[in-house]
């Protein structure tokens, strides 16, 4: 059968699929071929996974399969079948950020911002982790996401002062919104 | 960068996968983390037919104990053994090789039988394997075999591993009590494949090496066992003069490095005497108490 | 009354400035970290097709056939274009200087690996990808040309046969008497470099979709364009429209640097278009196009360089010969690098006299383009480099050497051997700043004890400007004849007091924007959230550049300050109307127009401005009912260049101190950077926390360019960094965390005293890394000439006297 789909070709074999990000669920037809990116990107219109390498090394693709930071790049779309994911549209709703996003604001952890939506995601894993991270794991855990414009120390004090945060909602039941 | 045009299985047991893989033209290919594979098509250097996706196999994802040895499913991820506490306690090279890897992101993803099945010349696990004497089970169609580490890497990219095989289990022996370890690589930044590495382990008794294993990597095609490394440091005493000596002769071994931007030959050569002192200085360490 | 654009944050009109100089979080941020931001691959249109490119696997050879005829037949394809389309139906690419261009799509021979050949347009990218596999080009292989020196041979093979020379352009510069000079040095230093090739690599690659109306002859461009305008001259030109039938919309772009520009890319997909009978086409430069064929590399340099001195020290006279290989076309201005260290050619000192021999080769790669810095970074490293040789060579400690030559703070403005004015600094002030910080008598006895122990451990303490504002004329001497370049916005209030800022440029990472909404609030008395700021695409902004040459910040509040000032001038006309007073006895203060001193006779503006826009009836009859006002401001007092390219060119000279401590591996020939202190003079801060970003950003281009960032190639022309694994971008494990400190001399020249500072430490941290490594390779007799100092090139540095290691 033939089916158009982010690849957008023919394709001998395109295939059904099953997968809930953000929360909903979404069932769509994908050539094999087809990553993950291009997927959420193309397929579902969520162009906060940006692409910046499309190899595996930068890091701007991050998002969260069943919590766990993947490269969307380096998955393809038909592995995430029946699977939840998690990309940077997940995180925060109207009016409000989700509190990495906040410190990220704050501490002036970006500048062209297209590095930080994967940033994002890692750090939602490093935290989840390491809910009181040093500043070496902090390091260890963001090595793979590469920014060129801040030089990385107004990231790491955006990561101290989400962690921060985090762990004050944690202890006043304050939780942010996510949708997963 | 985007992929070429393949067929995709997901397959739901090793069975059937080898079943898809013997029945393909040879132009298939086993899909496990993608952490390697995924660039390969991005640039179009990998043109499979058919992909097959060993990721709907459950039963190939554990680590467990098994009879003395740590048994790890084909399929289990890096971050799964890197939280793995059995082998953080029963192998801590193991443990230590796995933090050398890529990054987290890159971890939570790639699996122990890809990296070993890839056989990257620079990639710290089949150096692991070789250094620990660890064993590889293989799937075929009708039956299974086992392959020692020793016997599986061929050279750069390529493993004993025929056309219909699969990879289901690494399994590595617990380290010796009193056996020192060490793994330590140069390369440009941290989480970048090695230029060189070696992983070594180290017993001493009596105040004398009793037994070594050297084993190198991103020097040669294939991991690298330095044999006349060990044969020169048994009975001596453990030092810089021993040290010297197992690193001259990981230079001797390593006839013919890679040569690239990063690093030529020579560079490597050099790099490997100064890692195997380095390492062999740390392992005795270990294996002097503290492990 | 208007007193004109106000120079200092004291003359803004309010009472208490809330906003200006503050560390405000900043406007653009909660899109961009919620991943809302519409990059140029977020978009889309409808019936878009996606292009892909084919490009030259050699260095040098003739194209000698090229068969589409599978290309086109494969399903999803619309368009094929080659060569031949861009031969009958484009002009070569724009080059500086005049007359090297090639075609956007190569004709009749490839001159570097990476060169576009032929291009498709399909139904997606996956489609587009796997036709151009169907394109069948038979090349017949010409000797390629990698060695800029060889290329300046005679007989070397040309890379444009009808040019009769590899050589671009080949001038020496002098300026005073600098025969004399090193005639009469007590003591000299001359020394060899080589700087290799590096580049932006911006996170986000270029792109583009173009659409050409074959109706009326127009042609839309949105991409992630650094410079809109300037591009839309360059695609004009090649596309033989006129640039009032061409629309650029520049998308927010993840980052830039300067290496987003060149016009092949909009150029192609222009073509594409037109020929798919006007459909959108979406070209997205992958990441290894962008880093074998993008225009993201800069710099390939061989410098020799000589620095006169006496006996205590007092520096008399440089001399730098370089050759500049800028690959295989001057179309990506990589020549105006070259050029732009006259803006700063005798740093921080006063170096009486000065020579710059200056050679511009082709050779079989990638063209070279801007960089963050534009030149003046390889620079710096040599003067600095040959500064710390002399004071070693003197006995002199480099703060020493460098505090006895610098310009002093009394003696600004400070005219420069090459022409160039510096508006003010105090060096010595920084250089303090950074010894007291950094303890460094402390670090130097610490080093001591270390060189007994025979670790390498070395300081590096170096001394930098930074040009500001960029202004055309720096670029004389390489043939580029503008004087100034504008920068407009135009501001306007609506019915509740809201202001609008329409720009010329879209989001790059700088913060702009914010500062814009900083200046208006407080110039107008509303709170930040009533400013927004509004691209405009190329045809409806007023006169724009947009970011480039640490320029836009000083630029853009100029712009603002002046178009505010007109905006008041009409205000004030309507509130003196209604308020039956002289204008002359009103003034804007807090929000308000009012005359001082009488209580409850004031006006807010946003009142003023509903009744112009409600109420003309009760206006002036010769009042515009229009509470809006543009300016567009360009660098005031800017000079045309002379024959020895001498000109005021940029506006402000920022100053940099840098200390950075390094160790090397003596075994391995690793570099761990273990201690970095920074004091930095860029006038007034607009916003503190926007300038660290800048300078830390700067430190890690600076410490990728020092120790990791090289493009490399074989003697084949091939290019050996096709991919973000061999192109080593530094991440967070090296990247030190500077402890810094600000030092503030207000430029004199400019709107609120600021100075450029969007470069900032990339033109210090190469030096400073640079230097740190050679002084702890002192003890051995060793120098470190080559970039980036790798492990292996270190180890084998240090080979040559320890060959056992």
């Amino acid at each position: 059968m033939s089916q158009t789909t982010a690849a957008g070709g023919p394709s001998a074999a395109a295939r059904h699929i099953r997968v809930t990000v953000n929360g909903v669920a979404h069932e769509a037809l994908v050539e094999p071929r087809t990553t993950l990116a291009d997927f959420l990107r193309g397929d579902l219109g969520l162009g906060g996974t940006h692409l910046g390498c499309e190899h595996g090394v930068c890091g701007a693709c991050t998002v969260l399969l069943e919590g766990r930071t993947v490269r969307g790049c380096l998955m393809l779309a038909v592995q995430a079948d029946g699977r939840s994911l998690t990309t940077i549209e997940g995180l925060g709703r109207e009016g409000a950020l989700h509190p990495i996003q906040q410190a990220f604001v704050e501490e002036h952890g970006l500048q062209c911002g297209f590095c930080t939506p994967g940033f994002v995601m890692s750090v939602h894993e490093l935290l989840e982790l390491h809910p009181d991270p040093s500043d070496e794991e902090i390091r260890e855990h963001l090595g793979g996401n590469l920014c060129r414009c801040t030089g990385y120390k107004a990231i790491l004090r955006s990561v101290r002062l989400a962690a921060r945060r985090l762990r004050e909602a944690r202890t006043s039941g304050t939780m942010p919104p996510e949708r997963a | 960068m985007k992929p070429p045009v393949f067929e995709y299985a997901a397959p739901h047991s090793v069975a059937e996968a080898a079943g898809l893989l013997a029945a393909s033209d040879g132009e298939a290919k086993v899909l496990a983390g993608g952490q390697s594979l995924m660039p390969l098509l991005a640039m179009r250097l990998a043109r499979p037919s058919l992909l097959v996706d060993l990721g709907r196999i459950p039963e190939l994802d554990y680590v467990r104990e098994d009879g003395g040895e740590i048994a790890i499913g084909a399929m289990t991820t890096k971050t799964s053994v890197e939280r793995s506490a059995l082998v953080r306690a029963k192998q801590p090279l193991f443990h230590a090789a796995t933090q050398l890897i890529g990054h987290p992101q890159i971890r939570n993803r790639g699996t122990v039988g890809g990296s070993m099945a890839q056989a990257d010349p620079a990639a710290e696990y089949p150096a692991a394997a070789l250094a620990l004497g660890a064993t590889l089970r293989i799937a075929r169609p009708g039956g299974e075999r086992s392959v020692a580490a020793a016997d599986f890497f061929l050279s750069a990219l390529t493993t004993a591993l025929e056309s219909g095989e699969v990879l289901t289990e690494v399994r590595i022996p617990k380290l010796a009590p009193g056996t020192g370890w060490s793994v330590q690589e140069v390369s440009r930044r941290h989480g970048d494949f090695a230029i060189a590495g070696t992983a070594v382990t180290l017993s001493v008794e009596g105040g004398r090496i009793a037994a070594s294993r050297i084993v190198l990597f991103g020097v040669a095609p294939a991991p690298l066992r330095v044999a006349s490394g060990e044969a020169a440091l048994a009975g001596q005493r453990p030092g810089p003069e021993a040290w010297g000596l197992a690193a001259e002769k990981a230079r001797a071994a390593a006839e013919e490095p890679l040569s690239d931007a990063h690093a030529s030959a020579e560079y490597r050569r050099h790099l490997a005497g100064v890692l195997v002192a380095r390492a062999l200085a740390e392992a005795a360490t270990r294996a002097g108490g503290k492990a | 009354m208007s007193k004109g654009i106000p120079r200092s944050i004291a003359e803004l009109p309010t009472s208490k400035v809330r906003y200006v100089g503050e560390r405000v979080p900043r406007i653009e941020d909660p899109m961009l970290v919620s991943g809302r931001a519409e990059f140029i691959d977020n978009a889309a249109l409808p019936g878009m097709l996606h292009c892909a490119i084919l490009r030259s696997p050699l260095a040098h050879a003739r194209i000698l056939r090229i068969d589409t005829r599978r290309t086109e037949a494969h399903p999803g394809v619309f368009a094929v274009v080659t060569g031949e389309d861009a031969r009958a139906t484009t002009a070569p690419l724009a080059t500086i200087p005049d007359g090297w261009g090639v075609h956007c799509l190569a004709v009749g021979k490839v001159r570097f690996v990476g060169e576009p050949v032929a291009a498709v347009a399909a139904t997606s990218r996956y489609v587009a990808e796997d036709a151009l596999e169907l394109l069948d080009v038979e090349y017949e292989p010409l000797p390629p040309l990698v060695d800029a020196f060889e290329a300046c041979q005679p007989g070397a093979p040309l890379l444009l046969e009808d040019k009769g020379t590899n050589v671009v352009l080949h001038r020496k510069f002098t300026w005073g008497d600098v025969e004399r000079a090193f005639r009469e040095a007590e003591h000299s230093v001359t020394e060899k470099f080589r700087w290799n090739r590096l580049g932006a690599n911006p996170m986000e690659t270029f792109g583009v979709i173009a659409q050409w109306d074959p109706v009326e002859g127009t042609l839309t461009c949105r991409g992630s364009y650094q410079t809109q305008g300037y591009m839309a001259l360059g695609v004009s030109a090649v596309l033989q429209i006129p640039a009032h039938k061409i629309r650029m919309i520049s998308h927010p772009h993840g980052g830039s640097f300067g290496g987003k520009g060149g016009t092949r890319g909009t150029c192609i997909a222009a073509m594409l278009s037109r020929k798919a009978g006007g459909r959108p086409v979406k070209w997205i430069e992958d990441r290894m196009e962008y880093l074998i064929g993008g225009a993201g590399q800069a710099w390939d340099r061989h410098y020799e360089a000589s620095l006169a001195c006496k006996r205590d020290g007092t520096l008399t006279g440089l001399r730098v010969t370089l050759l500049d290989d800028l690959g295989g076309t001057p179309e990506g201005a990589g020549a105006i690098s070259a050029a732009k260290p006259l803006t700063s050619f005798t740093g921080c000192y006063t170096i009486p006299v000065a020579e710059y021999d200056l050679t511009l080769v082709l050779t079989n790669k990638l063209p070279t383009g801007p960089y963050r810095g534009m030149g003046p970074p390889p620079h710096n490293w040599v003067l600095e480099h040959l500064v710390d040789r002399a004071a070693r060579e003197l006995g002199l400690d480099p703060a020493e050497i460098r505090r006895r030559n610098f310009i002093p703070k009394d003696r600004f403005p400070y005219e420069i051997p090459t022409g160039n004015e510096y508006d003010s600094g105090d060096y010595a002030a920084a250089l303090d700043r950074v010894l007291e910080m950094s303890h460094y008598r402390r670090l130097r006895e610490e080093q001591a004890k270390a060189r007994a122990e025979g670790r390498l451990v070395g300081l590096g303490l170096v001394s930098t400007i930074e040009p500001g504002v960029f202004d055309w004329n720096a670029y004389a001497i390489v043939g580029v004849p503008m004087i100034g370049v504008p920068e407009g916005v135009s501001i306007s209030i609506d019915l509740f007091g809201k202001i609008v800022a329409k720009v010329g440029f879209s989001l790059e990472g700088q913060g702009q924007y914010t500062v814009a909404a900083q200046v208006l609030a407080d110039y107008f008395g509303v709170e930040m959230g009533d400013v927004r700021v509004v691209p405009q695409d190329s045809l409806a902004a007023p006169p724009h550049f947009g970011p480039g040459g640490s320029r836009l910040g000083v630029a853009l509040t100029g712009a603002l300050l002046g178009a505010a000032e007109r905006l008041k001038v009409k205000l004030v006309r309507a509130a003196a109307h209604l308020m039956r007073c002289e204008p002359a006895a009103l003034e804007l203060k807090d929000g308000k127009l009012q005359i001082p001193g009488v209580p409850g006779a004031e006006m807010p503006v946003a009142q003023v401005a509903a009744v112009m826009l409600t109420r003309s009836d009760l206006l002036p009859p010769d009042l515009e009912p229009s509470p809006e006002a543009t300016y567009v401001w360009t660098a005031p007092g800017r000079t045309p260049a002379d024959e020895n390219g001498r000109a005021k060119s940029y506006l402000t000279a920022a100053n940099a101190c840098h200390l950075v401590r390094v160790e090397i591996d003596r075994e391995t020939g690793e570099v761990k950077i273990d201690g970095y202190w920074i004091a930095d003079d860029c006038g007034v801060r607009l916003n503190p926390a926007n300038v660290e970003g800048m300078i830390q950003g700067g430190v890690a281009q600076g410490v990728g360019a020092a120790l990791l960032e090289e493009y490399a190639y074989d003697e084949q022309g091939q290019a050996l960094t096709s991919t973000f694994m061999d192109y080593l971008i530094p991440t967070i494990s090296d990247v030190p965390q500077p402890e810094t400190a600000a030092i503030v001399t207000p430029s004199p020249f400019t709107p609120l005293g600021a100075k450029g500072v969007g470069e900032g430490a990339m033109h210090t941290t190469p030096a400073a890394v640079m230097c740190a490594i050679n002084d702890a390779l002192a003890p051995l007799g060793l120098r470190a000439t080559e970039t980036p100092a790798s492990p292996q090139r270190l180890w084998k540095l240090l080979r040559t006297v320890s060959p056992n290691r």
